[in-house]
C-alpha cells in the first residue's frame, strides 16, 4: 500500500472512467428508427392540431381563424349534437359492459364444466372486425329483420320499431352491438382479476357471516379495483372512439340523429373536404379521450390506494 | 367448500349456457342465412335452411371490392404481415435501447412512447394524408404499412420494453464474456428470449391492422389495393338489403380471423389480458 | 503466462456507494484463488471487473501482462461461470457449450469436436441435444463449467457456483472443480461466501470486507496467524473463542488477566510477539482456536469456568464452558453475528452485561465432563491470537 501506487491509481482514476473497459452499453443508434417513427407521429398530431385553427380545405393556402372552429362545433346542430352522442354512448357502454363482463367472469370463475369453451365462445366477438359485426346486428335491427320478427311471433307486434331510422332508437342500437362484441374483453379481464380474490378469503368472509352480496361488494369487489381500472379506462378508450358500427349500421342517420365525432370527423374531412374545421373535431375527440381517460384513471387509482 | 359441484352450481351452468346461446344468436344467424335463398331470408328468418345454398358465396366472393375477395385476402395479408414484421424489428430494438440504457433520456423517450399510445389517431392523420398524397403514397399498400407501423410503434415498445426490463441481464453478460459482439447477442440470445412477448405483439398488432377500417377508408378505398374491411364495406352498399348475400360477404371476411381464433385462442386470451395489464 | 494483477482499483457506483476500495492483488499463473468474504464484500465487484463486466473506477487491472481496462469483455479471453449459470435457455446444451467457439467464426467440425471433447471430459455426451431446463442442478452447472473450458481461455472466473446446489452434490462438485482446474493449469478466480469451500479449493484464499482486503495468503496462514479480528472469526469452524483481556506486568512478567483469572505468558509467546510489550497496562481482545483448548494439563495457562453444554460429534466432543470474562464487541464482530441471526447478537450483548463468556473447546470422545460442572481448562500457550482492540489488528 505505497505512496506510489495511490497516486498512479489517482492518475488512471479520470482515465478507465470514460472508455470501453465496461460492459458494452447499447447504443442509441439502434432506437434511431422506432423513435423517428414516433417523433413523425407527434409531429402529424402536432400539424393536425395547428390545422385546427385554420380554415384550410386541403388544397392551397390555410388561414388562420383562431377559436372559430370550435365555437362552430359547439353552435353547430349536427356536432354539437355528435358530441353529446359520442359522450351519452360512450358512459352507457362503460357501465353496460364493464357489468356485463364482470357478472360472465363472476359465472365463469367457479368450476363450471364447459368453463373453457364459455369462455371462448364469449371472447370470439372481439377478434372479429367491428364493421363486420355491425352488419350482422344490421339485419338484426333492420325493419324486416330478425328483432322485429321475432317480437311478431311472441305476439308483441305492436313494439316493433324501424330501429335503426328512428331518432330516438338508432344510438342505442349501436350501443347493443358496441356492448355485444367487447362483453367477452372486460370478462377476460375480470377473470384475471378474480385469479387475485383469493378463495380463502371469501371462505372466512362466510363464516364470518356475511352473505353472498356482502362477500362480493366487500370483498371482492375492493380486491378487483386494479382490474376495474385497467377494463373501464380501455372501455372507455374504446367508446369515445367509435366509428365503424356507427357508419355500417345508420352511417350517422337518420338526420344526425346517431353522429358520433369519430364519424364527424371523417365526414367533415373527407367527404366535405373542410379539413380546418375536421381537425378541430379531431382534437376536441383527442382532448375528451385524453382528460376523460386520465381523470378516470385517477379516480379509480385513488380508490385502488384506499383499499 | 364454496365450490362443490352442487345443484346451485348446475343451476349456475344452466343460466351460463342459455346466455351463450341467446349470446350466439348473431353468429347463428350469419351462418345460416348466408345458406338461403332469397325468399328463405324472409319467410323463415329464424329457422335453418332447407338446403345448402352457396351462390351467396360465389357471389359475394367475385364480386366483394375491386377485384375480387381474393384480391382482398391478398392485400390485408400484405398489409397485415408486412406492418407487423416492421413492428416487431423495429420495436425490439428500440424497446432494448430503452430497456438496457438508464438515464434521463430514456426515461422520457419512454414517457414519449406511452403518451402515444393515448393519443387518438385521427388528429394526426389530416396531415398524414396531406402528406402522403403529396408524396404519392395514398392508395399504395407500402404506405399503408408505414402508417401502420408508425401508429402501432407506441404499442409495440411499451409492451416490449416492459418484458425486457424483467430480463435477467446475465444471459447477455455471458454472451458477451463467451466473446459475442452486439450484433449476435442480440440476435442469438436476446430476441428468441423474447418469444413470448414477439407473440402477444405479432396477434394484438395483427388484428388491429387486419380488422381496421378507418384508415384504409380514407387511404385505399376507390383504388384497386382494397383490404378486406373496405371491400365488404362497398360490396354491402351495393347489395343493400340482399341479406344472403351481404352475410356470405360477412362470413368469408371473418372467416381468416375465426380460424386463426380457433388455434390460437388461449395464446390470445392470456396475451389481451396479460398485455392490457401491462 | 496468464496471472492477473489488482493495482489500487476500486469501484465506485453513480449513485456514489463505495464496492471496492485501494485493491492490490496478485493472482499468479495457474494459481487458484479464492477471494471470500460476507455479502457485500466486493468480491464480486471485483471479479466482475476482471471480466469487464464492470467499469474499474480506479486503479488499473492487468490479465497475462495486458492492461484491460479500456478492453471489451469479449476481447479480454476470460471465461465465466456465473452463480445461475446463465444457460441460454433456448439452445441445447451443444449450442450453449458451442457458442463461445461460434462467436470467433471456428469452422464446424472443429467446433464440433472440440464440444464434444469438452462434453466427454465433464459427462455430458448423452446431454448434448437436451434443453437446459431438463437438466438438474448438478448438470446444467457442468454445462457452465462446459461452456467455459471449451474456449481454453486465459482464466476461469466463478461467482459462487456452487451455492445453489444442495449439499451432497456440493462437497463432489468442489472436489470435481478443484480436480479440473489442476488438470487444465488454468488460472482461476473464485468467489465465495463459505469459508469451508475457500479453504478446502483455494491455493490461496483473499478474505474482504466492506470493498477492502483483510488477509491473502495461503489457507493454512490464514488459519494461523490471520492478520486481523474479520479474518479470524470468518476462517474456521466452530469460529475462534475471543474475549477481553488486560496485559499487565507483574514482577516484570507480562501477565494476561480473564475475569478475574490470570496466567503468565511464556517466554517463547512473549519472543514471538514482540509486539505485545508496548501493550503493558491495556485492553486486548484474546483469542484461542477450540481445537487449542482442552483439558487441563500441568504448566499451561488455566482457566476455570462452568460446563453449559457438550455435544457428541462421535470424533470428538464440543465442550461449550461459560467463564466470568467480557466478550469483544467490535464492529466487525457485530456484523458476524448479525449475518448469522439477530438472536446472537442478543446472546452476545447478554454476555456483556452479565459479565459473561462462551468457550467452544475441542475435547476428546472420551472426555467425561458432563453439563453443569465446574471444569478447568487449558490454553496452548503456543497457540494464543492477540488483536488490538480499536483497529482489531493482530499483535505480532
Amino acid at each position: 500500500m505505497s505512496t506510489e501506487i495511490t497516486l498512479e491509481a489517482r492518475k488512471t482514476r479520470r482515465r478507465s472512467s470514460r472508455r470501453g473497459g465496461g460492459p458494452k452499453r447499447v447504443p442509441w443508434l439502434l432506437a434511431a428508427p422506432g423513435v423517428a417513427l414516433v417523433i413523425a407521429y407527434f409531429v402529424a398530431v402536432g400539424a393536425g392540431a395547428w390545422y385546427s385553427f385554420t380554415d384550410w380545405n386541403g388544397v392551397g393556402h390555410a388561414r388562420w381563424i383562431g377559436f372559430q372552429n370550435f365555437r362552430q362545433i359547439f353552435s353547430d346542430h349536427a356536432t354539437r349534437g355528435a358530441l353529446w352522442h359520442t359522450l351519452e354512448l360512450a358512459f352507457a357502454f362503460v357501465v353496460l359492459v364493464n357489468a356485463i363482463g364482470l357478472a360472465l367472469a363472476l359465472g365463469l370463475n367457479k368450476a363450471v364444466k364447459s368453463r373453457n369453451l364459455l369462455r371462448s365462445l364469449f371472447f370470439a366477438p372481439v377478434v372479429l372486425s367491428p364493421l363486420a359485426v355491425a352488419f350482422v346486428w344490421q339485419y338484426i335491427f333492420d325493419q324486416q329483420g330478425a328483432l322485429n320478427w321475432f317480437l311478431r311471433t311472441i305476439g308483441e307486434p305492436g313494439w316493433q320499431r324501424p330501429w335503426l331510422g328512428s331518432p330516438t332508437w338508432a344510438l342505442w342500437t349501436i350501443l347493443v352491438v358496441m356492448v355485444w362484441q367487447f362483453s367477452g374483453l372486460t370478462m377476460v379481464l375480470y377473470l384475471a382479476g378474480l385469479q387475485g380474490v383469493p378463495d380463502e378469503l371469501l371462505e372466512a368472509a362466510a363464516v364470518d357471516g356475511a352473505t353472498t352480496g356482502r362477500r362480493f361488494w366487500r370483498v371482492t369487489l375492493p380486491l378487483l379495483a386494479p382490474a376495474v381500472t385497467v377494463a373501464a379506462t380501455l372501455t372507455l378508450i374504446i367508446g369515445l372512439r367509435v366509428f365503424d358500427q356507427v357508419l355500417a349500421l345508420t352511417a350517422g342517420g337518420p338526420v344526425d340523429a346517431s353522429e358520433t365525432l369519430g364519424t364527424q370527423v371523417y365526414k367533415q374531412t373527407f367527404v366535405l373536404g373542410h379539413y380546418g374545421y375536421g381537425a378541430a373535431l379531431a382534437l376536441v375527440l383527442t382532448s375528451l379521450v385524453a382528460v376523460m381517460a386520465v381523470a378516470q384513471t385517477v379516480i379509480l387509482r385513488r380508490r385502488e390506494a384506499v383499499i | 367448500m364454496l365450490f362443490r359441484y352442487t345443484h346451485r352450481t348446475v343451476a349456475r351452468e344452466f343460466v351460463l349456457i342459455a346466455t351463450a346461446l341467446v349470446f350466439c344468436i348473431p353468429l347463428y344467424l350469419l351462418l345460416t342465412m348466408s345458406l338461403k335463398t332469397t325468399s328463405e331470408v324472409y319467410t323463415a328468418p329464424l329457422s335453418l335452411p332447407k338446403s345448402l345454398n352457396f351462390s351467396s358465396y360465389s357471389n359475394a366472393w367475385k364480386n366483394a371490392g375491386p377485384s375480387g375477395m381474393g384480391h382482398a385476402l391478398f392485400v390485408s395479408a400484405t398489409m397485415t404481415v408486412g406492418s407487423v414484421v416492421c413492428l416487431i424489428a423495429i420495436g425490439s430494438l428500440t424497446a432494448y435501447t430503452l430497456a438496457r440504457r438508464t438515464g434521463r433520456m430514456s426515461t422520457f423517450l419512454y414517457l414519449l412512447f406511452l403518451i402515444g399510445i393515448i393519443l387518438p389517431f385521427q388528429l394526426g392523420m389530416i396531415p398524414l394524408y396531406v402528406v402522403m398524397r403529396d408524396v404519392g403514397l395514398t392508395g399504395t399498400v407500402f404506405g399503408m404499412i408505414v402508417l401502420y407501423t408508425g401508429m402501432l410503434m407506441p404499442l409495440t415498445v411499451f409492451l416490449y420494453t416492459g418484458f425486457i426490463r424483467v430480463l435477467p441481464r446475465a444471459y447477455e453478460e455471458a454472451a458477451q464474456v463467451d466473446g459475442a459482439n452486439l450484433r449476435r447477442t442480440y440476435t442469438r440470445v436476446v430476441f428468441p428470449l423474447l418469444r413470448p412477448v414477439t407473440g402477444t405483439v405479432a396477434v394484438l398488432t395483427g388484428i388491429i391492422i387486419w380488422n381496421d377500417f378507418f384508415l384504409p377508408l380514407v387511404f385505399l378505398s376507390g383504388t384497386n389495393n382494397e383490404p378486406i374491411p373496405v371491400a365488404l364495406y362497398s360490396f354491402v352498399g351495393n347489395y343493400v338489403s340482399q341479406w344472403n348475400v351481404i352475410f356470405a360477404a360477412v362470413a368469408i371476411s371473418v372467416l381468416p380471423i375465426l380460424i386463426f381464433y380457433l388455434f390460437a385462442q388461449r395464446e390470445l386470451i392470456r396475451g389481451f389480458a396479460g398485455g392490457i395489464r401491462g | 503466462m496468464t496471472d492477473i494483477r489488482f493495482e489500487g482499483v476500486g469501484k465506485v457506483y453513480p449513485d456514489g456507494t463505495r464496492a471496492v476500495s485501494d485493491l492490490n492483488l496478485n493472482i499468479g499463473e495457474g494459481e487458484f484463488t479464492v477471494l471470500v468474504g460476507p455479502s457485500g464484500c466486493g468480491k464480486t465487484t471485483a471479479l466482475r471487473m476482471i471480466a469487464g463486466l464492470e467499469e474499474v473506477s480506479e486503479g488499473r487491472i492487468w490479465i497475462g501482462g495486458d492492461e484491460v481496462n479500456d478492453v471489451e469483455p469479449r476481447k479480454r479471453d476470460v471465461a465465466m461461470v456465473f452463480q445461475n449459470y446463465a444457460l441460454y435457455p433456448h439452445m441445447t446444451v451443444f449450442d450453449n457449450i458451442a457458442f463461445p467457439l461460434q462467436n470467433r467464426r471456428m469452422p464446424k467440425p472443429e467446433v464440433r469436436s472440440r464440444v464434444e471433447h469438452a462434453a466427454s471430459v465433464l459427462g455430458l455426451t448423452e446431454l448434448l441435444q437436451r434443453r437446459p431446463k431438463t437438466l438438474s442442478g448438478g448438470q446444467r452447472q457442468r454445462v457452465a463449467m462446459g461452456r467455459a473450458i471449451v474456449r481454453q481461455p486465459r482464466a476461469f472466473l466463478m461467482d459462487e457456483p456452487l451455492s445453489n446446489l444442495d449439499a451432497n452434490l456440493r462437497v463432489q462438485m468442489r472436489a470435481e472443480i478443484a480436480r479440473l482446474q489442476r488438470d487444465l493449469a488454468v488460472t482461476t478466480v473464485y468467489v465465495t461466501h463459505d469459508q469451508v469451500e475457500a479453504m478446502t479449493m483455494g491455493s490461496r484464499i483473499a478474505v474482504m470486507r466492506k470493498g477492502v482486503l483483510q488477509h491473502e495468503g495461503p489457507p493454512q496462514d490464514l488459519y494461523d496467524r490471520p492478520a486481523n479480528l474479520f479474518v479470524a472469526t470468518f476462517i474456521g469452524s466452530p469460529a475462534m473463542n475471543l474475549m477481553r483481556a488486560r496485559l499487565e506486568s507483574i514482577d516484570g512478567r507480562l501477565t494476561c488477566f480473564v475475569g478475574d483469572q490470570q496466567f503468565e505468558l511464556a517466554a517463547e509467546l512473549l519472543r514471538a510477539k514482540p509486539h505485545l510489550e508496548a501493550y503493558r497496562g491495556r485492553d486486548v481482545a484474546l483469542g484461542v482456536r477450540p481445537e487449542h483448548i482442552g483439558p487441563t494439563v500441568a504448566g499451561r495457562p488455566q482457566l476455570r469456568g462452568v460446563v453449559q453444554l457438550v455435544e457428541s460429534l462421535g470424533s470428538e466432543r464440543l465442550v461449550h464452558v461459560e467463564i466470568a470474562a467480557e466478550p469483544v464487541l467490535t464492529d466487525e464482530i457485530l456484523e458476524l453475528k448479525r449475518d448469522i441471526d439477530e438472536a446472537a447478537v442478543q446472546t452476545l450483548q447478554q454476555g456483556h452485561d452479565e459479565h459473561k463468556v462462551l468457550l467452544i473447546a475441542r475435547f476428546s470422545p472420551e472426555a467425561t465432563t458432563s453439563a453443569g460442572e465446574p471444569v478447568a481448562i487449558c490454553l496452548n500457550a503456543q497457540r494464543l491470537h492477540f488483536f488490538d482492540l480499536t483497529t482489531g489488528e493482530a499483535l505480532h
